[in-house]
């Protein structure tokens, strides 16, 4: 009877270990899986994911050939002084473009918002309807912007004083706003107009906007001292 | 005899609640799997991604040694002509200003977060939330106040950074970032923490939208450089 009973007993702890072992297994591959699944995006966000990824590396692999050139060009005409000038001269430039420093031109938009006056329904354009443009036009891949003449730089401000005066780069500027900016002119002008556009938004709304492709956008330098005194 | 029929009734229950338990989690996989295989064409475009994700990083940490070795050069090469030395000085402050080098110096840390108060004691949920245009808003004010430098979440703020939203999180320079947001700006101390007067546009996030706003200065800010590629394609440079 004893014996019996021992026997059962281990019998019935065996099968208990079994059945928790297998649980546990079976936890750990759910939990498993649910990572996965928190990577998983839907396909189409994954494939714009992947477009966006490969231009992005083709992008690098053009400046990489580029520069690779560079290097090249430098060691080879080390001992001129003249062509080593040359070059340090071209690669000044191209940072003088980057801070606007310079004209620039190529092709892209123009946009011409006519503010609306008088109207004690519709408030006139303010600096943030200027800003959000800017901030869309950067998204299209703009690579120079001006408004009225004043060039957007990295650090531009445009600012709203008093809720009626707007202020580019600390300088004042009168409707109506002409914009321009140089890019892919289709990827710029889609991206502002089409649904939910902010120059479609603006139209809707009753502001008289227009927008003009163009291949040959002029966008002036910045007129300021591109000074710091703080970064180091 | 009861205490025998007490001890298999307890063995039977238990053994019911673990088979029941196995049968669960076996469903449960069957069904993930069968998610999963359904989404075998998801699975090869997820490692696409990664793969070009990955050759892209690895691209970038090739150009930025090229990078090195082209200012190295350009040292060499200034080196015994104060006129070059002079270009040299030029396009290494150039790189500081445009972003494509790390930069140091005295500012403002601000973090903001979206707000976490109940959603169901406001009318409009989605004030509590820090949206892009709070982001472009603030950077636009740190501008203003003379930054000279400014990132956000590690992404430096450069000529071409715009700040739009996608869905639940805000891209910047094509990476995806989401609340708390950590603004970083090196300018003056002072004029950068005036952001943070009353009636300000700090002061009305936190006062009306009830975010979590939090402003502080900073003698060492640290600004890493733009992690992607300045490649101008439009722009022509006939002079």
């Amino acid at each position: 009877m004893k014996k019996g009973k021992i026997t059962v007993a281990i019998t019935i702890t065996i099968t208990c270990f079994a059945l928790t072992t297998v649980m546990f297994m079976q936890f750990k591959i759910v939990k498993e899986t649910d990572i996965t699944s928190i990577e998983t995006m839907r396909e189409e966000e994954l494939r714009t994911e992947l477009a966006n990824w490969k231009q992005l590396y083709n992008e690098a692999d053009e400046q990489y050939q580029e520069k690779s050139e560079k290097l090249k060009e430098y060691r080879e005409k080390q001992q001129s002084t003249e062509e080593s000038t040359k070059l340090i001269e071209k690669e000044l430039s191209q940072i003088d473009m980057y801070l606007g420093k310079t004209e620039v031109q190529g092709e892209g938009i123009i946009i011409n918002i006519k503010d609306i006056n008088n109207d004690e329904e519709i408030p006139p354009i303010s600096a943030e309807d200027l800003l959000v443009i800017v901030d869309y036009l950067k998204l299209a891949g703009a690579e120079a912007i001006s408004i009225n003449e004043q060039r957007i730089v990295n650090m531009s401000d445009i600012v709203y004083v008093n809720n009626s005066i707007i202020y580019v780069n600390q300088q004042r500027i009168l409707a109506p706003y002409v914009i321009n900016a140089i890019g892919d002119s289709v990827t710029l002008e889609s991206t502002l107009l089409g649904n939910g556009g902010y120059v479609e938004t603006l139209k809707n709304i009753g502001f008289e906007v227009d927008i003009q492709r163009q291949n040959k956008v002029i966008i002036p330098k910045y007129n300021k001292e591109i000074g710091h005194k703080y970064i180091q | 005899m009861t205490n025998k029929k007490i001890i298999s009734l307890v063995l039977g229950i238990m053994c019911f609640a673990l088979t029941a338990g196995i049968c669960i989690q076996v469903k449960t996989v069957n069904n993930t799997n069968s998610k999963v295989s359904k989404n075998y064409e998801q699975n090869n475009l997820r490692a696409e991604v990664l793969k070009y994700k990955e050759k892209y990083d690895n691209l970038l940490r090739e150009l930025e040694e090229i990078d090195e070795q082209l200012l190295k050069e350009i040292d060499k090469a200034a080196a015994n002509n104060s006129e070059l030395e002079e270009s040299n000085k030029k396009i290494i402050e150039g790189n500081k200003v445009i972003g494509l080098s790390e930069v140091n110096g005295t500012g403002v840390i601000i973090t903001i977060s979206d707000s976490e108060i109940d959603q169901n004691s406001v009318l409009d949920s989605s004030d509590l939330l820090v949206h892009d245009k709070d982001i472009l808003k603030i950077v636009n004010e740190l501008k203003n106040a003379g930054a000279e430098a400014i990132s956000i979440n590690g992404q430096r703020v450069i000529l071409t950074t715009s700040i739009v939203c996608g869905g639940n999180i805000i891209n910047i320079n094509g990476e995806k970032i989401g609340s708390p947001f950590e603004i970083k700006a090196i300018g003056l101390p002072e004029t950068l923490a005036n952001l943070n007067r009353p009636g300000g546009f700090l002061n009305y996030l936190q006062e009306e939208r009830k975010l979590k706003v939090n402003l502080k200065k900073d003698n060492n800010v640290n600004i890493p450089k733009y992690a992607g590629v300045l490649n101008f394609k439009h722009i022509k440079r006939d002079k």
